[in-house]
């Protein structure tokens, strides 16, 4: 076996020493023969001829000798390959054509892979990230589902599962802390974690150390691991480690650097300090209560995911025993971490992903009919072939090898538009990251690798077809018929027509979810927010704890800020605000209402805080009471709710004057605040999310360090940006500006990932509907030159042009009808999948299936008329001269 | 060479390979030739067949090869026994020797 395989392997690699050996073998034969055929007396020319004539035919022995290698194959795929390269090089235009379809399907395909590989195939960049696990709590009362935890659970968590190796927490939303770089302020997202953040992830700090268990607790002096890009930033000095620098003002001990590129868990965190808690905090009850933590677990080795989760499940069940007041409905579940972070992401991306497959299905039938055509048109020459004694076996062969020679060009020119691609689609990305929670999307080995195998998936498809019908074709057939009428091309005509109506029916199903998508989003579009989005600049800032305080500091900042922005030309109100709408639900909590049974409610309250303008500045309609003023300064307290509250908790009752506490179980501690006012309600996530209850407090009345300005203008907001940077400069040269934005594009961004997937999957259906399209007018355009005769005949013969058109029209609406149907069917089971992606639009929208179907079938019949023109304008006389 | 001699019988080609290579390493022209002795000028070899048999026992590993230089200091190519090559020529003269002996007894039955 072994010496076959050497032998086998030689004979491939060293074909042209192989051959040369024998020749000098035959030589050596010769030279001894002729030597003996003088000893036995011949001259020595008759001995040579003798010699030769003995010796038989050099070359036959020379070919059967390189068969009997077994490489035939081989060498015959060299040979078919070098043949197609030829043969395709003569059809240049119909080539060219297969493989601008084929690069741009795949390209298409291997971008929208290289996103699909960033987030749900490439590993994370942790050490053996299989065994690391997301808990979470769930709390049925409040439908909390993989929430957030309690530190005190996770302590609990950490110390009882057995299956855990080790329990590291963080916390996952956006803190900042500002740092000077270059002597001006900047202000980078921190993440705050548990001491051993770092050595449950398995990651190791490039420079220096991380964090040790210790640090979980307050030390008193602060840590810090930078990331490589703020260490790059602050002149990547490897002395800055064991160094203090001034972190939101306070002398912060750098303890080491992050790998290149390590940024969980945000892909724009620049600081990992511990949480560093007080042991006086962990005694409290909100250590139990308040639910504000990410946790990650790495189990033992050898402990499987749902073992664990069972262990995981019985620590909470002993919980709910021991905390009865915290822990009575609150439940633990744990999920591979990659799938949790992939998240909501998952869908999308698989729905682009079988969008841009169904494009390649389409492109696939295309170059199938195109090379059909080809191979038609080339029919006396694998008919000669045959006859000559070409094996069924090596002209399929034949077939294929050209089908993957195009699928290899394609793809190779694939693979380059999908890197150009991939930059498009980083362009197109929604800028929060709702989409890909990473940073990189590349064209590694994963997406080669998986570009090379579509690339010969498609090859093996669209090469079925003609391979088929070369193998099926008797050459007598052939070389008799000339190229009309054969049984030949009664079967290319059969294959032509399967292809055009299953790429018709991808084109269809492709364009309804296209269709719907767009639906979808403009329903989300037309949703009124609750506000007037145009013309606002909003400008968010965060005032250091340390610098400001509580109280006095942080008003008067907003009031001098809020007094500037005021007057500066253009700007007619403006406002601030703790959470601007359409960015995040933000901060809410259980409430009671006085007098109200029970009071609890089960479901929480958000809650925001604004200065008197802000709703007239973001024009939120008054509903009932009065707006917030100046006067709602000190005490009594008061809120005014939006009109989703008034509706589901006052039931017809008038909630002004009515008050309510931010309290479950209210007590001689509570503040109950006066409900003065009901307003509009704003959607608080986005357009496409029901607004959920709200209370607004006065500013005035409960101050904020992290507000938002908001100032409506006459012209564009954006003009105002740089003075409100310089308005703030002025306050506080140290401060930095978090964002500034319009809220117009707030509202954009809050569509992003709808406007997105919808984009993308529009222009893959209308790329698909152009490749339909192009492929039922090749199939009728072939048709049509087949029938050329006919058409003269029955011209000649008096027909009218129209009947004649009618010929090849009827033809192409069958297409059509056919393909429509089918693909009506292919949606109506494919959408389905689309349900969660789409806003008051349903799956089976009859309008968007009615429309994209009528629409692709007259784009069929215009693909029809082309032929069916030229064919009714044929020259009689011309065609039967041919003959 | 007269023609009347008799090709060498289709399938038994391989099998005089191997016996005459058994004796000594020998080249194809050298394999030729001991045949026709041995066969006392009875076996006619066909060359083609004979390079094309050489080339099947090699794959299969029954022989080997090599090129080395002749007595009279020319370049030509030794074939060999190998093990395999052994076994191969025991069992195949065997199988030989029962098929002569079957022949022999139908030719015989009178």
């Amino acid at each position: 076996m072994l010496s076959k395989l050497r032998y086998a392997l030689a004979s491939v690699l060293r074909s042209g020493r192989m051959n040369r050996a024998l020749d000098d073998e035959i030589a050596h034969h010769i030279a001894l023969q002729t030597e003996q055929n003088i000893a036995n007396g011949m001259t020595p020319g008759e001995a040579h001829r003798q010699a030769v004539l003995a010796f038989g035919s050099v070359q036959s022995l020379r070919e059967a000798h390189r068969d009997g290698r077994g490489t035939r194959w081989l060498s015959d795929l060299r040979a078919d390959v070098r043949h197609s390269f030829r043969t395709l090089a003569r059809t240049r235009a119909l080539t060219a054509a297969a493989i601008l379809t084929l690069a741009l399907a795949i390209g298409a395909d291997s971008s929208v892979y290289s996103a699909v590989n960033a987030v749900l195939v490439r590993p994370l960049p942790f050490r053996r990230p299989e065994r690391l696990v997301l808990i979470g709590e769930n709390n049925k009362d409040f439908l909390w589902h993989m929430a957030d935890a309690a530190p005190a659970n996770y302590f609990d968590w950490r110390a009882r599962v057995a299956g855990f190796q080790d329990v590291m927490a963080y916390v996952h939303f956006g803190l900042t802390a500002t740092l000077m770089i270059d002597g001006t302020p900047r202000l980078v997202p921190v993440a705050r974690v548990t001491g051993n953040f770092f050595s449950v992830l398995g990651v190791v700090p490039e420079r220096g150390e991380g964090f040790t268990d210790a640090d979980t607790w307050d030390t008193g002096t602060p840590r810090i691991v930078l990331s490589d890009r703020l260490w790059t930033a602050l002149g990547r000095d490897p002395t800055i480690i064991g160094r203090t620098i001034p972190v939101d003002g306070r002398a912060t001990l750098v303890v080491g650097v992050a790998p290149r590129g390590f940024t969980f868990p945000q892909p724009n965190i620049d600081l990992w300090s511990p949480v560093g808690w007080s042991k006086d905090d962990a005694a409290q009850v909100f250590f139990r209560r308040a639910h504000w933590l990410r946790v990650i677990a790495r189990l033992k080795s050898g402990v499987s995911a749902e073992q664990a989760n069972a262990q995981l499940r019985a620590v909470a069940e002993q919980l709910k025993i021991e905390y009865p007041a915290t822990n009575r409905i609150m439940e633990a579940e744990l999920q591979p971490l990659h799938r949790f972070l992939a998240g909501d992401t998952r869908l999308p991306l698989l729905v682009l992903l079988g969008a841009v497959t169904l494009l390649l299905l389409i492109a696939c039938a295309n170059v199938a009919s195109l090379s059909l055509i080809r191979a038609a048109s080339r029919s006396r020459e694998i008919a000669i072939r045959a006859a000559l004694g070409a094996g069924r076996s090596r002209l399929v062969r034949q077939a294929f090898a050209e089908s993957l020679v195009l699928s290899a060009v394609g793809g190779a020119a694939g693979l380059g538009l999908g890197w150009v691609g991939t930059r498009i689609l980083t362009l197109l990305l929604p800028p929060d990251g709702s989409l890909l929670p990473v940073d990189t999307v590349a064209l590694d080995w994963r997406v080669t690798l998986y570009v090379v195998g579509v690339s010969l998936a498609c090859g093996m498809l669209f090469g079925i077809a003609p391979a088929v019908w070369a193998s099926r074709r008797a050459p007598g057939d052939a070389l008799a018929t000339s190229s009309r009428g054969s049984s030949a091309n009664v079967q290319v005509r059969r294959w032509g027509a399967r292809l055009a109506v299953a790429e018709v029916a991808i084109a269809l199903a492709l364009s309804v979810a296209a269709g719907l998508l767009v639906r979808s989003y403009a329903k989300l579009q037309g949703v009124d927010p609750g506000f007037d989005p145009t013309n606002v600049l909003t400008a968010s800032i965060e005032l250091p704890g340390n610098r400001y305080g509580d109280g006095a500091p942080i008003r008067q900042f907003y009031d001098q800020l809020l007094e500037r922005v005021r007057g500066f030309p253009g700007v007619t109100d403006a406002a601030a605000v703790t959470r601007l709408p359409l960015t995040e639900p933000g901060w809410s909590s259980a409430f009671s209402i006085a007098g109200a049974s029970g009071g609890n409610f089960g479901a929480s309250l958000l809650h925001r805080q604004v200065t008197p303008d802000y709703f007239r500045t973001l024009r939120v309609p008054l509903r009932a009471g009065r707006w917030i003023t100046t006067a709602d300064a000190g005490p009594p307290y008061v809120v005014v709710i939006n009109d989703v509250f008034a509706r589901e908790y006052f039931k017809g009752a008038d909630p002004v004057g009515q008050r309510i506490c931010f309290d479950q179980q209210p007590d001689s501690n509570s503040t109950w605040r006066t409900i003065v006012g009901v307003v509009g309600s704003e959607h608080q996530v986005t357009p496409g999310t029901a607004p959920e209850i709200e209370a607004i407090a006065p500013f005035a009345q409960e101050a904020s360090h992290a507000m938002s300005v908001v100032a409506r203008t006459r012209g564009d907001p954006m003009a105002l940006a740089p003075l409100v940077r310089s308005a703030v400069r002025d306050l506080d040269p140290q401060l930095a500006i978090t964002r500034i934005e319009t809220l117009s594009d707030i509202r954009a961004t809050s569509m992003a990932r709808d406007r997105f997937l919808m984009t993308l999957v529009s222009m893959f259906g209308m790329l698909g509907v152009v490749l339909a399209v192009i492929g039922v007018y090749g199939v009728l355009a072939e048709l049509a030159r087949e029938r050329m005769r006919e058409m003269g005949i029955r011209l000649a013969l008096g027909a009218q042009g129209r009947a004649v058109q009618w010929l090849i029209v009827r033809r192409g609406l069958l297409f059509g009808a056919a393909g429509v149907g089918l693909g009506l069917a292919l949606a109506l089971a494919g959408t389905r999948g689309l349900a969660r992606l789409l806003f008051q639009v349903p799956p089976s929208d009859p309008l968007t299936f009615a429309v994209v179907a009528s629409a692709l079938l007259a784009a069929t019949i215009v693909a029809s008329w082309l032929p069916a023109w030229r064919s009714s304008h044929v020259d009689p006389v011309a065609i039967l001269r041919e003959e | 060479m007269p023609a009347e001699q008799p090709d060498v019988l289709r399938g038994t080609l391989d099998l005089l390979v191997l016996k005459t290579l058994a004796l000594e390493p020998m080249h194809g022209w050298g394999i030729a030739q001991r045949i026709e002795q041995f066969s006392r000028a009875t076996l006619r070899i066909n060359q083609g067949s004979l390079y094309l048999a050489l080339q099947r026992l090699e794959r299969s590993g029954s022989i080997d090869a090599e090129w080395r230089a002749t007595d009279n200091n020319r370049r030509a190519r030794f074939y060999r026994l190998t093990p395999k090559g052994q076994r191969l020529l025991r069992s195949e003269t065997a199988a030989w020797q029962q098929y002569v002996t079957a022949v022999t007894w139908v030719l015989q039955t009178t």
